[in-house]
């Protein structure tokens, strides 16, 4: 929809204005060349071109093997998955009411609502991991209101896989919210009244009207928030557990701490594999959209 | 068969707009009237509460005898156009018609059935697998008409449904919907505040200001017969003169005109083919402007106190800028007060 309207709104280019044009792309394609599509592609070489014991090179895949056969790497490829599909799920069910409210309400609280939903952008995740365990952690807050009133301490989701998820989800609220309120937008009021005056209740208003009409924005969202979760670094490696890790902590640990670059490539390699195959998911699900 | 009744409907906005104030109509079965007057009026207000769209704060609405006051738009036997964008985009043509009966758990054949049936009603057989993005405006609107008409609500609530189209078109689709409605015989609430929608439309006009009403009277009574200056100066082209009225003759200016009302102030209303012009020099005004339209002409002559009025002539092409006429109204009414003092047939 946006693409074609601009399409439409753009003057047609005239041969004279072509070279200029063309000049002003090449500037960011030959950065997103020499700053993204490099590194990927030298990153894959590296992690098949190894060297022998001889002392040269030869081409082998024995890094993927590894990864694949050793458990440990297993672990942390599913605690990673887990924790992006949770995340994506749990956003969902949380801002989607948020985002109909908004759009819906009048009431003067809805300002206060919307402050309070964008308020995590501007906390940067390391201030939210201490928040997370000042307020959740074993002896904060919570267990202090808890044990005031005689209660038991809670099971804190400190260092379990619960953490990164709590944490990921409240970073990842806002925009979450924006996209979802921005496809709201799309929906007219008349079109709304027009539904109801044709006797559709709540229900049948959400499913039948609204959702599809933000069904683009809710896959735009969820892809946003799956690829940032996906190789997220600072909550998992502060908040999570020391063992399974998720993909971006552990390969941190890998190349710092085990200095072994080769096998934190070949992370990486298979991390932006998965973040390809989500990406491709999402175009293709928005072109089938588009497309009608 | 349905009857719509609106008894001492007020609504007060939050912040303190009093949009309706005491408004009571009562439509007959299948009738079709014309809520009439400037933007701000409340006319969308009231149809809005006919709908089930807004509450209101006082009074009733009731569809046969059913007081509705409190029911929501979707268990309302009402349907509403609205001026635009109301259709649902996702949706093909088909689609957007059987959405409602859809909602009723009516069997496919017979959705089918109905659905291709106001199709052909509204002149869009044929139209179904379309989407409503490759339609026209005025082809949008007869989709948003057929969406209502084929639920067979009791009410047909329009809300300027043409208002985004151009005159032509506006033109073509009022016929189209009077033509329609007449021939489902639906009691039908109609929002303008385009005079000629409701003069060429309405089997009666109620003309509106600030949320209550002026008068409420057959499209032709109320152009010949206005009951306030308000619904003399917006219907039609009319001349408004304030002036005073001492001994049986009113007077404004240079002009003056016998009328049998007690001394006072008063407005006299005179329509531009109920003035007669006949040249004179130096006479009672001066002509400004001759615009000749082929089969009439139309005057702006000038009182000496530059009060401007306009008058209808047969011959145009003897008047001149700058000439002397007098003026002799054939017809006229006069208000004092708000209220209608005297009234003159041609
Ligand atoms: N939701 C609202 N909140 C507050 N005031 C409102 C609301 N809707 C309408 N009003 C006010 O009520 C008055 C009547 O509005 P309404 O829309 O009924 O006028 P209208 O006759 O339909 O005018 P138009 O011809 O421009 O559509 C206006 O003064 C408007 O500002
Ligand atoms: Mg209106």
């Amino acid at each position: 929809m946006t693409a074609t309207e601009a399409g439409a709104l753009a003057p047609a280019p005239t041969q004279r204005k072509r070279p200029i044009g063309l000049l002003l792309v090449a500037v960011p394609v030959l950065l997103v060349l020499w700053l993204i599509i490099w590194p990927i592609i030298s990153a894959m070489i590296q992690t098949i071109w190894l060297p022998t014991p001889e002392g040269g090179r030869s081409l082998s895949v024995s890094s993927y093997e590894f990864f694949i056969n050793d458990p440990y790497s297993r672990a942390n490829l599913s605690i990673t998955l887990w924790t992006t599909a949770v995340c994506a799920v749990l956003l969902l069910v949380v801002c989607l009411p948020i985002a109909l409210y908004l759009r819906f309400s009048d009431s003067k609280l809805a300002a206060y609502v919307q402050g309070l939903a964008i308020f995590p952008m501007f906390v940067p995740s390391i201030i939210l991991s201490f928040a997370f365990i000042r307020v959740l952690g074993p002896n904060g807050t919570v267990d202090l209101l808890l044990n005031s009133v005689g209660l038991p301490k809670i099971k804190s989701p400190y260092l379990t896989p619960w953490g990164p998820v709590i944490g990921l989800v409240w970073d990842n609220i806002p925009l979450t919210v924006l996209i979802l309120l921005s496809g709201l937008g799309n929906v007219s009021n008349q079109a709304i009244e027009a539904a109801r005056d044709v006797g559709a209740g709540r229900f049948a208003l959400l499913w039948h009207i609204i959702l599809p009409r933000v069904s683009n924005s809710i896959l735009v969202a969820i892809s946003f928030a799956v690829l940032g979760i996906f190789s997220a670094f600072t909550l998992p490696y502060i908040l999570g557990p020391a063992a399974p890790e998720m993909m971006g902590p552990f390969m941190q640990r890998t190349f710092r701490d085990l200095f072994d670059p080769t096998n934190a490539i070949t992370q990486a390699v298979i991390t932006f594999g998965f973040c390809i195959l989500f990406g491709l998911f999402y175009v293709r699900s928005v072109a089938k959209n588009r497309t009608p | 068969m349905s009857v719509l009744t609106i008894k001492d409907v007020t609504k007060l906005f939050p912040g303190g707009t009093k949009a309706v104030d005491s408004f009571s109509l009562e439509v007959a079965d299948g009738e079709l009237v014309c809520l009439l007057g400037p933007s701000g009026s409340g006319k969308s207000t009231l149809l809005r509460m006919v709908g089930g769209f807004e509450t209101p704060s006082a009074g009733l609405i009731a569809i046969d005898g059913e007081d509705i006051t409190r029911m929501p738009p979707e268990k309302r036997p009402t349907g509403m156009v609205f001026q635009s964008h109301a259709l649902w985009t996702h949706m093909d043509v088909f689609k957007n018609l059987a959405f409602g009966l859809k909602l009723r758990r009516l069997p496919a054949t017979e959705i089918k059935r109905k659905v291709e049936a106001v199709l052909e009603l509204v002149g869009l057989g044929g139209y179904g697998s379309r989407r409503v993005t490759q339609l026209s405006g005025g082809q949008q609107q007869r989709v948003a008409l057929a969406r209502s008409l084929v639920l067979e609500p009791k009410i047909l609530l329009l809300d300027e449904p043409f208002a985004s189209l151009d005159q032509h078109l506006r033109e073509r689709l009022r016929e189209e919907v009077r033509d329609i409605q007449q021939r489902v015989g639906i009691t039908t609430l109609f929002v303008t505040h385009g005079q000629d929608e409701a003069l060429s439309m309405a089997d009666r006009i109620v003309v509106m200001r600030d949320g209550g009403t002026e008068q409420i009277d057959r499209p032709d009574v109320v152009y010949r017969n206005p009951q306030t200056p308000f619904v003399a100066g917006f219907i039609g082209t009319m001349n408004l003169l304030e002036g005073t009225v001492a001994n049986g003759i009113f007077t404004r200016a240079s002009f003056s005109h016998p009328l049998a009302v007690a001394d006072g102030p008063a407005t006299l209303a005179i329509r531009p083919e109920a003035l007669d012009v006949t040249p004179a020099e130096p006479g009672a005004a001066k002509v400004h402007r001759v615009t000749d339209y082929g089969t009439h002409g139309l005057l702006d002559l000038d009182l000496p106190d530059d009060t401007r009025l306009k008058a209808m002539v047969s011959h145009p092409a003897q008047y001149r800028h700058g000439m002397g006429v007098n003026l002799t109204p054939r017809a006229v009414s006069a208000y004092r007060n708000n209220a209608q003092i005297f009234r003159s047939e041609a």
